[in-house]
């Protein structure tokens, strides 16, 4: 190799000033030769590798952010909480020593949890252990060499090819990878079954050691290595997300960095938990979305526990379902949270319809929950199954109570936030007692609970959902109860038919709302004030006729408008706007934008709309007039 | 007396369906739609049939993609529908936004089944039941095909644009990822319809199970390909549903963001315009756009001439325009009531006012900002053409009658010429031209960093 490159001869000459930095490097790499070999010699290449072969850049980021306040924001803070993570990984989970020690006594006492839980992780990655035996130098030396040989040359080439076609950050953040895992296979490898045979073919004596071997401790610190590698070699730059917008008269380009791009480009995660955290609590609808959540998840955690515990499949299962519920409250306290957020370009009028989006999600969601107890209770009705029902009762009424806290919190906020809602709150209360005693009459409680049509599409979609799930723990109850005392079997799917068909009921007026609201209808509530409003409108002094009126409910919070209104020549616009805007405002809109029109605004539309040389001329004129407007130029 | 008033807007309710039924039916395209409903209707009662008999979750989550083909079919009916409806007063939008919601909704129904499966599929991890394959195989080819069949015969406008407008399919990703065909994706790379990829990789997976099952009684790859599937749909609908409902809740889709900043900046270079602001621009079905803008002028500046500038800028992109002029300190000088200052305000205005009366001297007039040529036709509707002495009447009759309709179709032509050839070459004659800019660069910066921070 050294013939073949010829270092000596070809190349420029080097100074003395030179040479003592050359000499300087000779030592510094001497030393971490010598803490390499020391490493090998202790700890084998694998851990070896993952501890040292990490470029300046990183090493010297790391350091940055661990002795010096100013790292380089959260980014960089993160990426040295895994590096560090990684080495204790590396430290305390992996069991180097402790391998040796199990090799000699592989089904020997274990010292501790930790170390029976490593050992489980190496039976499960399929890494045998066989005792090592005494064996000759030569049929060492030979795989060995082969694979030095290998590794050396391969690393030469690959680190000069990156170093000279790449930047040093992207030769950092990208080269960690196929180190580190090719590090990985080749610890694999070497300590693989196959690795043995081949060494058999070798030389007849079956050896192996049992020193190194790959175990769960260091594949995930190989990935938290990666992981910090890639995070702290990143460049500190922000990351250049703008669009093009044009190019300036001196033909560089211009670009608008959206405000989006620098909000999302690196935050905290503990910081930006903390700060959603602030956010919900801050507000009563989120509050108790976020209290209830957490209500449910914990006994659904204690349900799962128990469960597993238990060996109870019914338990896990109902678990399960009760996290796949959850979502739709995850669901809920999101649109709450986002529900707030300040408008930005993309939504212009802001977050707020977000609420009513969700509370259409939630509703489909019901729909879909509707449909599958249907399907299930119909095939069960076909063909009803023996089921034993010692378990369900405590389950169903501890769900039972969880959902009936929720139902209160919620009514309770409900009738807080808006008296128009109470109608549904009523409706809710009123299929309950329909449903205990079996009547079927519901819709009429379901007509008034449309009437009530809260504003917050969010809050009533979570409130369906709880109700949605305590009629299901009542119906549980109810048909244990009948299954206990008069052996109907048939009274299970019965129950859950009914349930489906009340969820779906309690759905649709939700669902119909905020399709309303998403198609942009004239709002329900608004609509006999804003026509009485365009009535008087009509009467305004000056006004020819009005076109176009479009009003809109785009969220709990705004009422958006829009109208064309023509008018006389001899009015001012502005007066009219204002007269207008007055009228429409106490109609309950609160977001209006009014055009006002005179004869001449069509003769300059039918103008301007002739072709582009007119634009042009037109465009002169403009200039003329502005001319004109100075003062200098009279007709 | 209680049934009865329960029934009524039921009933009521129910003729307004078969009504518009009625309405959709008398196409002969939808026909096809309905015939194809019937069919997938009784498909997917088989297969729900079998899922139940052979037990697999798998194919259950490839029922439910045949369930959403029925959901895109009645997307694609609503679709017609809405061609042909017209605004109402209580909808006074129209009826686009009808099939934007479909297509939301059935996105979202469809990943809400998925959600489904995982969750069965995650219950069957901890105890596996058994399968029967005896109609997994029939179910399976019953269902390809005739998923395929409906995707590749029904053109479905409104499905398709929403896929392509997304420009990626996971499904594709995720294929070329894995390499499985490593030509793959320069084949079907010019936009394959996704939900064929779907189909075909469900039937590819089912296969995959039938064939475990068989040889090894492998039941768990029936769960793991139930996963894979729903996974699939996942990956599939989550990007189209994020876009339909981007337009429901009324943004401003990002694609058109540069060439409205562009526009905003032309209408803010206008002679007059000291700032545009309150801008609101939002997609009203797919495609077209609507918004509202404020522009607040100089005091000397005429609303009229301003207004029809900005919008005639502004009609090439935004379709359902509303322009609000605003004025600071419009009355202050009012109430001075001088002579000279009720002059200067009512300068325009009284230059503008008696143009009608000028008999066919507009391109006399300087301060109009169109003169009238000879060659041009004549537009279709404008205040001084019908009748000019008779005008009141006239302008009292027309309420109802959109004025905006006439000026559209006579503004069409302009409109193209600019989207198309103009775009470049048109800023910069209107630069050009506006000597009295001298300072043009300083002006741009200062209109972005006005125009960034927008609340």
């Amino acid at each position: 190799m050294v013939l073949f490159q010829k270092p000596f001869s070809s190349g420029k000459t080097i100074t003395k000033h030179q040479w003592i930095k050359i000499f300087k490097h000779a030592v510094a790499g001497c030393i971490i030769s010598l803490l390499w070999f020391f490493g090998l010699t202790l700890c084998g290449p694998l851990r070896t590798l993952l501890l040292f072969e990490h470029s300046d850049i990183v090493v010297i980021s790391l350091l940055s952010v661990l002795f010096t306040s100013s790292g380089g924001g959260p980014a960089k803070t993160r990426g040295a909480a895994f590096f560090i993570i990684a080495v204790i990984c590396l430290l305390l989970f992996d069991n180097d020593d402790l391998m040796a020690k199990m090799a000699e006594h592989p089904e020997g006492h274990h010292d501790s949890a930790l170390t029976h839980m490593l050992y489980t992780a190496i039976a499960f990655l399929g890494v045998a252990d066989h005792k090592s035996k005494v064996e000759s130098w030569f049929s060492l030396i030979m795989p060995f060499a082969t694979v030095i040989f290998f590794v050396m040359i391969l690393d030469f080439y690959v680190d000069s090819i990156c170093s000279v076609k790449m930047e040093v950050s992207k030769c950092a953040r990208y080269g960690s990878f196929p180190i580190f895992i090719s590090a990985l296979l080749f610890g694999n490898f070497w300590t693989h079954p196959i690795t043995d045979q081949l060494r058999a073919m070798n030389k007849a004596a079956h050896q192996e050691s049992t020193e190194h071997v790959l175990s769960g401790g260091v594949v995930v610190s190989a990935i938290f290595f990666i992981l910090s590698a890639n995070i702290l070699s990143s460049p500190s730059k922000r990351g250049q997300k703008g669009t093009l917008i044009g190019y300036s008269p001196e033909g560089t380009p211009l670009y608008n960095f959206m405000g989006d791009a620098f909000q999302h480009s690196s935050q905290s995660i503990p910081r930006f938990i903390k700060e959603s955290l602030k956010q919900i609590l801050e507000e009563s609808d989120s509050r108790q979305i976020f209290y209830f959540l957490c209500l449910n998840l914990l006994f659904t955690f204690v349900e799962l526990f128990y469960g597993v515990l238990t060996n109870s499949l019914g338990l896990i299962s109902d678990g399960f379902h009760m996290l796949f519920d959850c979502s739709a409250l995850v669901m809920g306290l999101f649109a709450a949270l986002m529900s707030r957020w300040k408008a930005t370009r993309i939504f212009s009028y802001g977050y707020g319809r977000i609420e009513i989006l969700s509370g259409f999600i939630n509703g489909l969601f019901l729909i879909v929950i509707a449909f599958f107890v249907f399907m299930e209770s119909v095939a069960r009705l076909i063909d009803p199954p023996e089921l034993d029902t010692h378990m369900l009762t405590p389950v169903s009424v501890g769900g039972l109570i969880v959902n009936l806290i929720g139902i209160c919190a919620f009514s309770h906020a409900h009738s807080h936030a808006h008296g128009a809602s109470q109608g549904s709150c009523h409706s809710s209360d009123h299929s309950h007692s329909h449903h205990m005693h079996g009547h079927s009459d519901h819709g009429h409680g379901h007509s008034h609970g449309s009437a009530g049509g809260g504003m917050n599409a969010n809050m009533r979609g979570v409130f369906l959902h709880v109700l949605a799930d305590t009629l299901g723990s009542i119906g549980v109850i109810v048909s244990t109860i009948l299954i206990e005392q008069f052996g109907w079997f048939i009274a299970d799917p019965l129950c859950s038919l009914f349930i489906a068909i009340l969820i779906f009921l309690s759905v649709v007026p939700l669902i119909k709302d905020a399709c309303q609201v998403l198609l942009l209808r004239l709002p329900p509530e608004y609509e006999k004030e804003l026509h009485i409003a365009l009535e008087k409108i009509q009467k305004i002094e000056g006004l020819i006729s009005y076109r176009d009126p479009h009003f809109w409910r785009h969220s709990a919070s705004i009422v958006a408008g829009t109208i064309h209104i023509q008018v006389t020549s001899d009015v001012l616009e502005q007066r009219i706007v204002q007269q207008v805007t007055g009228i429409l405002k106490d109609a309950g809109v609160n977001n209006l934008t009014i055009q006002v029109e005179k004869e001449a605004y069509f003769q300059h539309m039918s103008g301007l709309s002739t072709g582009f040389h007119d634009v042009l001329a037109m465009t002169k004129q403009m200039e003329s007039m502005k001319y004109c407007k100075d003062g200098t130029y009279i007709m | 007396g209680t049934i009865h008033l329960f029934r009524k807007p039921q009933r009521s309710f129910f003729g307004k369906l078969l009504r518009e039924f009625r309405l959709v039916a008398a196409d002969r395209r939808s026909w096809k739609i309905l015939l194809f409903g019937v069919i997938n209707l009784i498909c997917t009662g088989f297969l729900l049939m079998w899922c139940s008999s052979t037990n697999s979750i798998a194919l259950t989550a490839y029922t439910y993609l045949t369930i959403f083909d029925l959901f895109s079919l009645m997307t694609c009916l609503i679709s017609y529908w809405v061609t042909m409806r017209k605004p109402s007063p209580v909808y006074s939008f129209g009826f686009e936004r009808l099939e934007v919601l479909a297509v939301f909704a059935s996105t979202v129904l469809a990943q809400l089944g998925a959600l489904f499966i995982l969750k069965e599929s995650a219950e069957r991890f901890l105890e596996q039941p058994e399968i029967h394959t005896g109609r997994l195989l029939v179910g399976t080819f019953v269902a390809l095909s005739f998923n395929l069949f409906t995707m590749l015969s029904i053109r479905n406008k409104p499905f398709f644009y929403v896929s392509s407008a997304n420009g990626y399919s996971f499904c594709l990703f995720f294929l070329s990822l894995c390499g499985i065909i490593p030509g793959l994706s320069s084949i079907f790379l010019p936009r394959m319809n996704p939900f064929v990829l779907i189909d075909l990789a469900g039937a590819f997976a089912l296969c995959i199970t039938y064939m475990l099952i068989e040889i090894n009684n492998y039941f768990a790859v029936d769960t793991a390909s139930a996963i894979a599937i729903a996974l699939m749909t996942f990956g599939t609908m989550y990007p189209m549903s994020v876009y339909s409902g981007k337009v429901l809740l009324q943004t401003t889709p990002p694609h058109v963001i540069g060439q409205l900043d562009k526009l905003i900046r032309e209408v803010s270079t206008l002679d007059g315009v000291l700032e545009v602001r309150n801008e609101h621009f939002w997609t009203l079905g797919f495609g077209s756009l609507a918004g509202s803008v404020h522009v607040r002028i100089r005091r000397d500046a005429n609303e009229q001439m301003v207004l029809a500038h900005v919008t005639n800028r502004l009609y090439t992109l935004v379709s359902t325009l509303t322009v609000q002029i605003f004025k600071d300190d419009w009355i202050r000088p009012a109430l001075l009531s001088g002579p000279v200052a009720a002059n200067v305000l009512n300068f325009s205005d009284h230059h503008v006012i008696p143009m009608p009366l000028l008999k066919g001297a507009d391109d006399l007039n300087p301060v109009t900002s169109t003169p009238a040529k000879p060659s041009s036709p004549p537009p279709e509707f404008s205040f001084n053409t019908p009748g000019k002495n008779v005008n009141p009447v006239i302008l009292l009759n027309t309420q109802t009658r959109p004025y905006g309709f006439g000026l559209n179709h006579g503004h069409t032509p302009y409109s193209n010429i600019l989207n198309q050839g103009l775009g470049v070459p048109g800023i910069g004659a209107t630069q050009g031209l506006r000597t009295g800019f001298t300072n043009i660069p300083s002006r741009y910066g200062t209109n972005n960093r006005i125009g960034q921070p927008r609340p």
